[in-house]
This record gives structure tokens, sequence and C-alpha cells, in this order.
């Protein structure tokens, strides 16, 4: 606004001073404000799923406390009965008796011990078997993992073709859009776009959708949890009645669409337009 | 995953995040914070140099040199003189131009001398009272600039649950959280704005007392004088 002559000296320095006062303020609030929450996954328990084996730890653990405790109070008995034995030879043959039956007794439960300690080896060797059986099956779900995982990027990649157009056509909007600047950002966008696809595409009654290669546009707000915040808004229609309501039905069905949980990210996601092709 | 949802929230995405009008109003108060420090910082430097001049001005004033002397030193300066010192220039000059006018009255020389030395005063504090109104009226006005910001975004966050059955918090916490954003940085311009404002209308009144002050005082002197 208007400054006066005396002021012109000073105004520069003022200037400089007031842009390096906001700057301190855009710190401060980047610094204090990033909402870094402790990730739950500290207080989440972590479940293993075992197909195989499930009767065979809990013995285990059971007899390794049997195993472990009774010797500490075997050996230690010995060395008192002893003693009094010998004061007391003479008189009592009885106690003799007793020593014998304390030795078999402990002869006995040696024993056991070593019955116990076979019987857990067997068992260790079986629940080693067992384990390499069940890696084996995981190695080989895994494999199958792989393999799908392949086929669905196969998949991604024919869709990816198929929207060719329409990426160029979100990378334009992207590029004017200040908010994406970063490829990564974009990158994030366009694989939660074709996941939110691949996840409709699912639920859609193909066979409503008889014509060549129908194109619909859909308008989607969504909420950071994947939800709708409304019904999906028909842009274009594909000139079928019955097919635009079935892909509607599907998108419903779909809830909750997988969305970035990164807040940049998402903004994106808020209000969606997405293109369509159930017969790709 | 839904877990993890907004737990990363830092400014910059809550200000991308939120809706045009609210981004509109963060704008606009960015840029009268950023006017608003801009001219307080003037101001500070201004008023600093007015009280330091007044001050300089009066020690040479009160010294007891001739007033001649002391006219001829600040006209030998070739900048403008400021503050106290344009006032006594400016009486001063009257005062001696219709002095050596044999058919001037005493009282009447007085009063053109005085009338040059109030337009002189009024031109002073009208330089020292500017931008004053505009850091009052960005005290009283952004809080609400920031308020009417926040309003729209949270009716935006609740219009979007309207058909959500069951809204939880993490639903509706980032919607709000991107409003508030706007009533703080209302407050941001704001807040400072009052502060200086009150501040720079007391430094004023007290110099414009003091130039007052010291127009009667010289007034008497130049009376003693004829």
């Amino acid at each position: 606004m208007m400054i006066s002559a005396y002021e012109k000296d000073v105004s520069w320095q003022a200037g400089v001073w007031a842009i390096v006062i906001h700057l301190l303020l855009l710190a401060a609030l980047l610094l204090s404000f990033n909402w870094k929450a402790p990730q739950p996954l500290l207080n989440v328990a972590e479940v293993e799923l075992w197909d195989s084996l499930p009767q065979s730890l809990p013995p285990l653990q059971v007899a390794s406390p049997v195993e472990t405790l009774p010797p500490v109070e075997v050996k230690e008995a010995p060395p008192h009965p002893p003693e009094k034995v010998e004061g007391q030879v003479l008189k009592t043959p009885e106690v003799d008796i007793a020593l014998e039956k304390k030795r078999k007794e402990l002869e006995q439960k040696k024993a056991t011990e070593q019955l116990k300690k076979e019987l857990g080896l067997e068992q260790k060797k079986q629940l080693a078997a067992l384990q390499a059986e069940a890696r084996k099956e995981e190695m080989q779900n895994s494999d199958k993992l792989l393999k799908e995982k392949k086929a669905n990027e196969t998949l991604k990649t024919m869709q990816q073709e198929a929207l060719a157009e329409e990426r160029a056509a979100t990378q334009q909007a992207v590029a004017t859009d200040k908010l994406a600047k970063s490829a990564a950002s974009a990158g994030v966008v366009d694989e939660y776009r074709s996941k939110i696809q691949t996840k409709i595409r699912g639920n859609v009654n193909k066979s409503l959708c008889a014509t060549a290669s129908p194109e619909l546009k859909f308008d989607i707000a969504l909420l950071p949890t994947g939800e709708m915040t409304g019904l999906p808004k028909l842009l274009k229609s594909s000139g079928n009645k019955a097919c635009d309501e079935a892909v509607e039905r599907a998108i419903m069905a779909s809830q909750p669409l997988p969305v970035p949980t990164d807040g940049l990210a998402f903004s994106q996601f808020k209000n969606l337009k997405l293109t369509f092709r159930p017969n790709d | 995953m839904t877990v993890s949802v907004a737990n990363d929230m830092s400014i910059f995405s809550l200000v991308v995040g939120a809706s045009l009008p609210v981004q509109l109003v963060l704008v606009v108060l960015i840029l009268t914070s950023l006017f608003s420090w801009w001219y307080i910082f003037i101001k500070l430097a201004i008023i600093k140099r007015a009280e330091s001049s007044a001050e300089e001005f009066e020690a040479a004033f009160w010294a007891g040199g001739d007033l001649d002397k002391l006219f001829d030193s600040l006209g030998s300066g070739l900048r403008k003189t400021q503050g106290m010192a344009s006032i006594f220039e400016a009486g001063f000059k009257e005062y001696v131009r219709h002095n050596q006018q044999p058919r001037m009255d005493v009282s009447d020389v007085m009063e053109v001398a005085r009338r040059a030395m109030r337009a002189a005063y009024n031109r002073e504090l009208d330089n020292l009272d500017s931008h004053l109104p505009f850091l009052a009226s960005v005290g009283s006005v952004s809080p609400y600039i920031g308020l009417f910001g926040t309003v729209w975004g949270i009716m935006n966050a609740f219009r979007g649950l309207s058909n959500v059955a069951q809204a939880t918090l993490s639903q509706v916490a980032p919607g709000i959280a991107e409003a508030l954003v706007a009533t703080a940085i209302g407050l941001f311009a704001a807040i400072p704005a009052v502060i200086a404002y009150n501040r720079f209308a007391s430094s004023v009144d007290r110099l414009s007392v003091r130039y007052e002050s010291f127009m009667e005082e010289f007034t008497n002197i130049l009376q003693r004088k004829s």
C-alpha cells in the first residue's frame, strides 16, 4: 500500500524482517504440528496361524518344567540322609531299608527321567520334521502367492495400457495441481486408482453391460477410511441404464475402497473422478 | 490399514487438503499478516527515529545558544527536517519574516508563527499516525476472517459425514483440524497487530504531547524576544 517518502529508507529492512517472522512461524508450525502419532502397531498383538502341529507343542512346554525342576530336589536330597544314617547304623536297620527304598525310588526316577528325555528327544525330532514340512508348505504357498502376484501384475499392466488416455488426462491435472509436484505421490495416486478399479471390477455384473466397450465416468467422494460420503455421481453414462446401475451397485458393494494412508496423497482421493470400462 | 488412517497430519497436508474457500481465507490472512508485520517494523523504526531526534533537538534547543545559529544549522542540512526540528523551523521562519516588517503588531507576529507551527505539527502527527488504522482493523477483523474459514471447513466436514452410518473420530478429525488452521492463522495475524497498535498509539500520544509543550514554550520565548 502507500509508503510515504520519509518511510522509504526503512521499508526494505522492515519487509525483510516481516518475511523472516513468517518463515519462523512456518518453521514452528512444521516442527510442532507434525502429528506423527505413535504407531498403534506397538499395541497390536501379532498372531501366527499354524496349520500343522497344534498338539505336539503343548506337551513339550508341559514336560520341560517336570524335567528341569525335580533333579535339583533329588540331588540335594541324598547328602542329608547319610549323615543321619551313620549315627544310627546299629540301632535301626529299618533306616537302611528306608535308604534302599529311597535309592530305588531315585533309580526309578532317574529311569523315568531318561525315558522322558528320550521321549522329549523323539518329540523334538517330530517337531523338527513337522516344522520342516510346515516350511515346505509355506514355501509352496509363497510360490503360489508369487505366481498370483505376477498374474495380478500382468493384469495391472493390461489395465494401465487400457487406461493410457485417462492416465494422460490425470497427469495433466496433476501437473497443473500444486499438490502433486513429486513424482512419487503421483505414482501412489496411480497405484491406488488402479487398486480401486480392480476392486470395483470384481463386483460388476458384466452380463448387464453387453455392448462392445462402454465407458462410464463416476465422481466419488471418499473419506480417509475408504468409505464414500454419498452416492457416486454418474458423469458419463454408458448409454445402457442397466449397465450404469450395475456399475453403481458394484461401487457401493466394494466399500471400503483402498485409499492411501498418507494424508497428502489422500487429498487427491477426496473427490475422485473414475473412468470405468467394465468389458475390458 | 484403517487403524493408521489420519495419524500422519502435517500442517502442509492440512492446508493442501482444505477446501477452496478455506484456502482463500488462508491466503488472505497470510497476506494481511505479512502487511501488518511490515507496517509494524516500519512504525517501530519511524517512531524510534522520531523519539531520538526529539531528544537530540531538545538538548540542542535548551543548551541556550543563539536561535539564529540553531536555525541556520538546521537549514544547512540538505535533507528535510523532521519532528520537533521542523516545527521549530516553520515557526522561526515565519517569526523572522514578519518581525522585520515594522507595521506588524507583536501579537499578530506571534499568531502567524503559531499558525505555521500548528501546521507543521499536524503534518508531523499525520506521518506518525500513518498505518495505525490498518493495524487496528487487522487486529479486530482477522479473527473473524479466520473464524469464517473455520466455520466453512467444519460445515463441509460434517456435510460429508451426513451419509455415513457410523461416523468415527478418525473421519471427523481431519476436517476439523483443517478448518482450525484458519483460526490459528487469523489469531497469528491479529495478536501482534493489536499489541503493536496499542503500543504505537501510546507512543504517538506521548510524542504529540511533547511537540505541543515545545510549541507553547517556544511561543513564550519568541514573545520575550520581540
